[in-house]
């Protein structure tokens, strides 16, 4: 098959690609109304009240102490685990509990990590995971 | 062709697409649109088949995301900036990897078929790739590594926004192809090397200068 076959033939396939992807994303995205932390579904009023706040004046940004959270929601030995932080998007990252005892979750829903780039700030937080 | 000749074009096209990137991208983005798609779709596709278009080497998209890659560093807002200057110098590697087999006469993309077609086999994969690219080493070289897992089960998402940049790709190749009949070589050299230094400090230093005034207020 020549070249002028070929390309457009590639072009519907990566169309077709990105529509059934679309609709697989549309299909299975969650709509939560909090946060599920170790299996345990909190909402964001609860998850204010049981944390220690914290905040980075340079970030400007403000929310409760992830790690604090975590021991709250009562995960024995934290410092054994890494930890999964999933967005409604499925979009996820995992980080350590050196990386979790700097990092904060805002109202908003977001988890901000000063050391780590802006890639693990990850947005619309729906659950975290203990592995 | 000269080599500094083609040497500054490198500069020239890598500063420009740097510029959008630090410039425009941010601003696409404010606006609500989905600033990666058409960053990748139309600037990132369109300068470097422009490029190619005009001085006909292989190879120079690759030095081109690099250096917009690295003009990308100098401006840290508007997201992860490691993640968008990795990304960045993936797209010229993908995109000359895309483009390898291709004759550099363009006599393969004649009909508006093959332009839209080629448009969108190379904006997608440049998007995808370059997305997939960074969520594996922007992790790394942080100090809380990659998992695959994270990866596996963002790839729908990954693939689903590519299909906006596939489909401006699929708009912006014909577009670029008005300029097929332009020759750079008979650019005269007193016109054409003051014109690229200058035009590469000019993105250099608005690029610097807005990062500095971001950071002063």
């Amino acid at each position: 098959m020549g070249k002028k076959k070929l390309i457009p033939l590639f072009a519907m396939i990566v169309l077709l690609i990105g529509t059934c992807s679309t609709a697989y994303v549309y299909a299975t995205q969650t709509d939560a109304d909090g946060i599920i932390i170790n299996g345990q579904q909190y909402t964001i009023g609860q998850i204010f009240f049981i944390a220690e706040p914290r905040s980075f004046d340079s970030l400007e940004f403000s929310g409760i102490a992830l790690d604090d959270l975590i021991k709250k929601a009562g995960v024995g030995c934290p410092s054994c685990h890494t930890y999964t932080i999933i967005a409604e998007d499925n979009y996820q990252k995992t980080v350590s509990w050196e990386d979790l005892q700097g990092g904060l979750l805002t109202r908003e829903g977001m988890t901000v990590f000063p050391d780590l780039p802006k890639a693990f700030r990850v947005k619309n937080v729906v659950k975290i995971e203990v592995n | 062709m000269n080599k500094m000749k083609l040497f500054l074009g490198i500069i020239l096209f890598g500063s420009i697409w740097g510029f959008s990137e630090c410039i425009i991208g941010p601003a696409v983005g404010n606006a609500g649109l989905p600033s990666g798609a058409i960053m990748t779709g139309f600037f990132a596709i369109g300068f470097m088949i422009m490029s190619r278009m005009l001085f006909k080497q292989r190879g120079m998209q690759i030095g081109m995301g690099l250096v917009a890659g690295a003009l990308r560093l100098f401006n840290p807002f508007g997201g992860c900036v490691i993640c968008s200057a990795i990304a960045i110098a993936a797209e010229g590697i993908l995109f000359e990897l895309i483009w390898y087999r291709l004759s550099l006469d363009f006599k393969d993309l004649k009909t508006y078929t093959m332009k839209i077609s080629m448009g969108i086999v190379s904006a997608y994969p440049c998007y995808v790739g370059g997305y997939i690219i960074t969520q594996i080493l922007t992790p790394m070289v942080s100090s809380s590594g990659f998992y695959l897992e994270n990866l596996i089960v963002f790839i729908p998402q990954i693939l689903s926004r590519g299909l906006i940049a596939a489909l401006v790709g699929g708009v912006t190749v014909p577009l670029i192809f008005v300029l097929k009949n332009m020759d750079i070589s008979h650019v005269k050299d007193k016109v054409y090397y003051p014109t690229t230094i200058a035009i590469s400090i000019l993105c250099w230093s608005v690029v610097i200068i807005n990062a500095l005034f971001l950071m002063g207020t």
